[in-house]
């Protein structure tokens, strides 16, 4: 079986990730960072984001309500 | 040099022998990068199979020795896919795609099933083809030009290299890549060990994206 | 970014929406509602998720991210005008992601989506690299050099509107229920997607609307040229009802024919490129 994921883990990982894209834009509006690196942040921070946010919404912290009956 | 791939960002010279990382280079370097990760970090799937003729099913199991040596050659395949997506030298890029050619055979030539090593062999021997023209493209145009170098050869300086160099530099490139190309064989795409199996096709179609790029630049 | 981000996946989501509402009303049924993709993304988000036991789990997982990944660096390629080459790039390695969400389950039905998208991937790459026959006229391959070339010269689509077919054609072979969308088609279940449940899918959703976005924008901004943004937006509309049409009336092709079809457009573009060649 696949390990659970917590509730707080997936949080943390949708919130780090947005906080870097948004400060990767802010730095490179700045222009401390060189152009297009928010791009590059971004391109790895949203799938993150994405499923971080996604996992975190759904995870259930108690047991599951239909046991898993395996293949 | 033109912009087909966009501005290069950096060069790492090696002797003379220059890598560069324009945007699609580098892309496609990455891609490989992290594909090659996931060959190193990944576990296979057990597939599940139907058994005809019954209500059942049985998941295929790949044994350790097996996944040892394709994890090994697919490693290999995706160092030599990602030296062909940035290196600078016409040569060194026939040399990375025979190697991806020869490490995709190996990827599937492990797999112990009848119709998959057949695929395999009939693929080794289109990819061993695949080499004449290979080589033969980057042998015409160190002859025609004196020089191997893609930088050099992009400046409008450079004498032209003839039209045929490129076209067997393409036909050496499909005869290597397995996936576009040799797909119909479903069998070899559909064998057991996916990172393995992925590793084959996408180093077969970054070999071919970047071949494009090599031709429109010379 | 991030603005752009989620206005191009929520506004791609929302053309898979009018496409699939469209189908259905040239179908004389009534079809969902035009926001229902949307409504789709958030509901799989919502389900109960975990990775099959046969799975390879690291590539299950990491080839959502790959997925979403691309597409976003995509957008941000057309955005800022880079090479067109790169997104003939990215379109490629979305065929591996294909491949990769069909093999890494192990499940047969997404393995037979997978080899499908690899067979289809000879096809659709000649037919898509057969647009830099544009490279002729604009002697560039940068978006932004081919947009400010119909500043001067007037839109590509009526220069040289063979190659526009193509990439049209590439756009349609994206489409769902289009006569060339074999790698999802329904004896297959939904063919590379079928063991992707959950919020792996979503993902796959929020991938498949940037997709849709990048494509179109693409298509209108190398064939037509710059525009303001809300025409833009409405070019993609208009292009969307077209393909919509195209995908309500012919019926979806099995999978040889349908390579074979591409093959011969390729086929035919090249040899209106090598023309091209000899006339200029």
């Amino acid at each position: 079986m696949t390990p659970h994921v917590k509730k707080s883990q997936a949080l943390a990982v949708a919130v780090v990730s947005a906080l870097a894209g948004i400060a990767a834009t802010l730095l490179t509006l700045a222009g401390v960072l060189p152009p297009h690196a928010d791009a590059a942040a971004w391109v790895i921070a949203f799938p993150a984001f994405v499923l971080g946010l996604y996992l975190y919404w759904m995870a259930r912290e108690g047991e599951p309500d239909i046991p898993f009956v395996g293949y | 040099m033109n912009e087909i791939g966009g501005v290069p960002l950096f060069f790492l010279e090696f002797g003379d022998i220059v890598t560069y990382f324009s945007p699609f280079t580098l892309t496609l370097f990455l891609l490989a990068l992290v594909f090659t990760v996931f060959v190193v970090v990944s576990r296979p799937e057990r597939q599940i199979d139907i058994a005809f003729g019954a209500d059942a099913f049985f998941a295929k199991e790949i044994s350790l020795p097996e996944l040892r040596f394709r994890r090994f050659m697919a490693i290999a395949c995706g160092l030599a896919c990602m030296g062909a997506m940035v290196t600078g030298d016409v040569f060194d890029f026939t040399l990375f795609v025979s190697l991806v050619g020869i490490c995709n055979v190996g990827i599937v030539a492990a797999v112990r099933t009848y119709h998959v090593r057949d695929a395999a062999y009939q693929y080794g021997l289109v990819a061993l083809a695949g080499t004449v023209p290979l080589f033969s493209a980057a042998a015409m145009v160190a002859a025609t030009t004196g020089t191997l170098s893609m930088l050099e050869l992009a400046s409008p300086a450079a004498p032209p290299v003839p039209l045929i160099a490129r076209a067997l530099l393409v036909l050496g490139v499909m005869g290597e890549g397995m996936a576009p190309f040799y797909a119909a064989k479903a069998e070899m795409f559909r064998a057991p060990g996916a990172p393995y199996v992925i590793m084959c096709s996408l180093s077969s179609l970054l070999i071919f994206l970047r071949v494009t790029e090599v031709v429109l630049l010379l | 970014m991030i603005a752009e981000l989620l206005f191009g996946t929520a506004f791609g989501l929302l053309l898979l929406g009018i496409h699939r509402k469209v189908i259905a009303r040239i179908q004389r049924r009534p079809g969902p509602p035009v926001w229902q993709e949307i409504l789709h993304m958030l509901k799989f988000s919502f389900k109960t998720t975990w990775v099959p036991a046969t799975a390879s789990a690291v590539l299950f997982v990491g080839v959502v991210l790959v997925a979403i990944g691309i597409w976003t660096a995509a957008l941000f390629v057309v955005l800022s005008g880079e090479s067109l080459l790169i997104i003939f790039g990215i379109y490629m390695l979305h065929k591996i992601v294909e491949h990769g969400f069909g093999l890494s389950s192990g499940s047969p039905y997404g393995k037979f989506g997978g080899v499908r998208s690899v067979i289809s991937a000879a096809s659709e790459i000649p037919l898509f690299v057969s647009i830099a026959g544009i490279a002729l006229f604009t002697h560039s391959l940068m978006i932004s050099d081919i947009v400010a070339y119909q500043e001067v010269h007037g839109p590509l689509l009526l220069t040289v509107p063979l190659a526009g077919l193509a990439m049209y054609l590439v756009v349609l072979s994206k489409m769902p229920f289009g006569p060339f969308s074999i790698v999802e088609s329904k004896e297959l279940v939904s063919g590379y997607k079928t063991e992707h449940f959950g919020v792996w899918r979503a993902g796959l959703e929020v991938c498949n609307g940037l997709k849709t976005y990048v494509l179109l924008t693409t298509f209108l901004l190398v064939f037509v040229g710059n525009m303001p943004f809300l025409l833009l937006l409405a070019g993609m509309l208009v292009l969307t009802v077209s393909l919509s049409f195209a995908c309500a009336l012919c019926p979806m092709l099995s999978p040889y024919d349908s390579v074979t079809v591409q093959t011969i457009v390729a086929g035919l573009m090249l040899a209106y490129v090598s023309v091209l060649v000899v006339v200029s």
